[in-house]
């Protein structure tokens, strides 16, 4: 490494890659759907500039940069994944893992206010503590537990936030 | 001399007890997240605001402006002793930082980012100090079609100058845009794209935005290539310190990469990027050791951390005049100001003096305290470095967690911040820049308001950009950004193909 911005040279003609491909077509969807968004809200009155006017540019501009970005990628473009700090860009992607992280987050998330705010981010942090490998699981837990706990007696009793208490109501 | 008697006063409101304590918290919040890899300034700004609702606006500032200083100094920490870059500002103090830490010369590199930090965020804050007055009196005579041309430029400038690719900014920034759009427009009272959904009336939050965008995505994207090998920490014998050769060499880059970042940071163009890379160049240059340049040559490491300090300093210029934020965490600044219905902009020197003015105060404040916290302290913020990752993406992810939710008390707000989560896992992977997203998403509706109120004030005429010279000269120079590297690019590829 002599030269420190060693930028890589996009990467052009290798061929076509599906994923970024269906990343164009996503945006592509996103304008189109702007777009019919943007014609179901109702003219203003007394207005030279609506609240329709902006939604417009907002999604013509969308649609547009869409299009530029599918040309891109027929001829052969491809995106080169993020570099950051604890990743690893060589690293074969394993979708498995973000899997347990959300499915562990949309589980703390519904059980946070029947069964309380420390049992769901306990639940929160456990699932990504599994995901980023860390495989002592009584330890594991017992962390997960008293990191929510701290939390919660940190933010509630200290900062006066109102967090769910659920099965442990009457106990803290 | 109208800015030392305000200076004074805010210095009056700075070093009040309470205000000083806030400044430690925010330096050590900052200087810690700044050393924690997958945390920034950004993000700790956002998860503080809702928990800082019940503080009076000055304090929280002060606390923000602590953050964001801290941030820069602990950056150079993680660059030096484990190689890697928090932000791309930090790219080349991890190159040449990391090689003289691998020499035995940590403590050295240490010493010389953090004093070097110190010089130039002092002297950024003082130019600030002069130039922020001044542009705020000329700012409040600009017209509102101008005010739209400038954000639109600042737009275009964040997205097209971040990252490989302008049109992957420009994506981005529309996405930002996209999002700014949901809710009650303000002026009609409409609903937009609200879904049916009465938890959007008021919008997507955009502490929501960003903590997704930011700690739920990198998580997300983190976890999926996980490295598997054990980063290497250099280990630090002592405190960080220089000894006379490392003084003799070091003043000079710190000057010039402090000439160099401040108004690089003052322009919407990028950040702290260019003007690091400019420092570190020039250094190499000027340098009687070229042959020490990527083996660890310390005026490397002083001059562009000086530049990405004085560029920090130099980014609150627009922000605090304009209420143009050029980066990510002067975007979510400007967010804050928002929330305590403060408006950043000409007017904030005369309707909100004494809140400028304790902030700037506590930067000069918040520099000293760094100095203090960076120097006799490097040993243990050196072993943050060492917190296993699995603990800490999970903690990042819990006080994620407790920041949404503690918005509205709304379990709606965690599922909407696990879909803009997913949406900044799929940026990452897609080589989409974040911060021109947050930029949009923070300064569309402004854009929109200016956009309005020009056309209404010109009876209907949408040539009024056009026709007003500042706003064309302004459109002509955006323009000007969006077409001349495309021309550059293609003439040098061609070049590059017939030779």
């Amino acid at each position: 490494m002599s030269d420190p911005v060693t930028t890589p040279i996009p990467a052009a003609r290798r061929g076509l890659s599906v994923p970024d491909l269906l990343v164009a077509l996503g945006v592509l969807i996103v304008g189109a759907l702007l777009l019919i968004g943007t014609l179901k809200i109702p003219f203003g009155i007394n207005a030279y500039v609506g609240p329709r006017v902006f939604p417009m540019i907002v999604s013509v501009g969308t649609l547009a940069l869409g299009a530029l970005l599918l040309v891109a990628t027929l001829r052969g473009y491809r995106a080169e994944p993020a570099a950051e700090e604890d990743s690893d860009p060589d690293a074969q992607p394993d979708l498995r893992q973000p899997g347990i992280i959300l499915g562990g987050f949309l589980l703390g998330s519904l059980i946070l206010v029947p069964l309380g705010f420390v049992v769901g981010t306990a639940v929160m942090y456990f699932s990504v503590g599994v995901a980023f490998g860390e495989r002592r699981v009584p330890l594991l837990a017992g962390v997960a537990l008293i990191v929510a706990l701290v939390t919660y007696v940190a933010f509630t009793r200290g900062l006066g936030l109102s967090l769910p208490a659920g099965i442990l109501k009457g106990v803290l | 001399m109208e800015a030392v008697t305000s200076l004074l006063a805010g210095f009056e409101t700075a070093l009040t007890p309470l205000n000083l304590l806030w400044a430690l918290i925010g330096v050590t919040l900052g200087t810690l997240v700044g050393v924690l890899p997958g945390i920034g300034p950004a993000l700790t700004v956002a998860l503080l605001l809702p928990v800082t609702a019940q503080l009076p606006p000055v304090s929280a500032f002060i606390m923000f402006a602590g953050i964001y200083y801290g941030g820069m100094f602990g950056g150079s920490t993680t660059s030096i002793l484990l190689n890697t870059p928090g932000e791309s500002s930090s790219i080349i103090t991890a190159l040449e930082g990391n090689k003289m830490a691998r020499r035995g010369r940590a403590a050295a590199a240490l010493a010389t980012a953090a004093i070097g930090s110190f010089v130039a965020g002092t002297i950024g804050t003082a130019l600030l100090t002069i130039a922020a007055p001044a542009i705020a009196d000329v700012a409040v005579k600009i017209p509102a079609s101008a005010t739209f041309s400038i954000t639109v430029l600042a737009f275009v400038l964040i997205s097209a100058t971040f990252g490989s690719s302008p049109l992957r900014g420009l994506i981005s920034l529309f996405i930002g845009l996209a999002f700014a759009l949901i809710g009650i427009d303000s002026q009609s009272g409409q609903a937009r794209f609200t879904l049916g959904f009465p938890e959007l009336l008021d919008g997507i939050d955009f502490i929501v935005l960003v903590i997704g965008l930011f700690a739920v995505g990198e998580t997300l994207y983190v976890a999926s290539r996980l490295r598997k090998d054990k980063a290497s920490v250099i280990k630090l014998d002592g405190n960080a310190n220089m000894n006379r050769e490392d003084w003799r060499r070091s003043w000079k880059p710190w000057l010039r990469g402090t000439a160099l970042g401040f108004p690089f940071g003052a322009i919407p163009a990028g950040g702290a990027e260019i003007p690091t890379f400019l420092s570190f160049t020039l250094e190499k240059k000027l340098s009687k050791h070229p042959e020490e340049f990527g083996k660890g040559a310390i005026e490397g490491v002083a001059g562009p951390e000086a530049a990405n300090n004085a560029s920090a300093a130099g980014v609150l210029v627009p922000l605090l005049t304009l209420g143009l934020p050029t980066s990510a965490t002067a975007a979510i600044l400007l967010g804050a100001f928002q929330q305590y219905g403060i408006q950043p902009g000409p007017l904030l020197f005369a309707t909100n003096g004494d809140l400028v003015w304790g902030l700037i105060a506590s930067l000069f404040i918040g520099n000293v305290m760094l100095l203090v916290l960076n120097l006799p302290l490097a040993p243990v913020w050196a072993k943050l470095l060492l917190v296993p990752r699995p603990f800490l993406y999970a903690g990042i992810l819990v006080f994620s967690t407790v920041g949404v939710y503690s918005l509205n008390n709304s379990v709606f707000d965690l599922v909407l911040l696990a879909i803009v989560g997913v949406i900044g896992f799929l940026m990452r992977r897609f080589d989409f820049p974040i911060t021109p997203a947050i930029i949009g998403a923070i300064l569309g509706p402004v854009a929109e308001k200016q956009f309005r109120t020009a056309v209404q004030n010109s009876q209907g005429d949408f040539t009024v950009f056009f026709q007003q010279p500042l706003s064309a000269f302004i459109l002509l120079i955006v323009l000007a950004a969006l077409v001349v590297p495309q021309v550059l690019k293609s003439r040098a590829a061609r070049q590059g193909a017939t030779s």
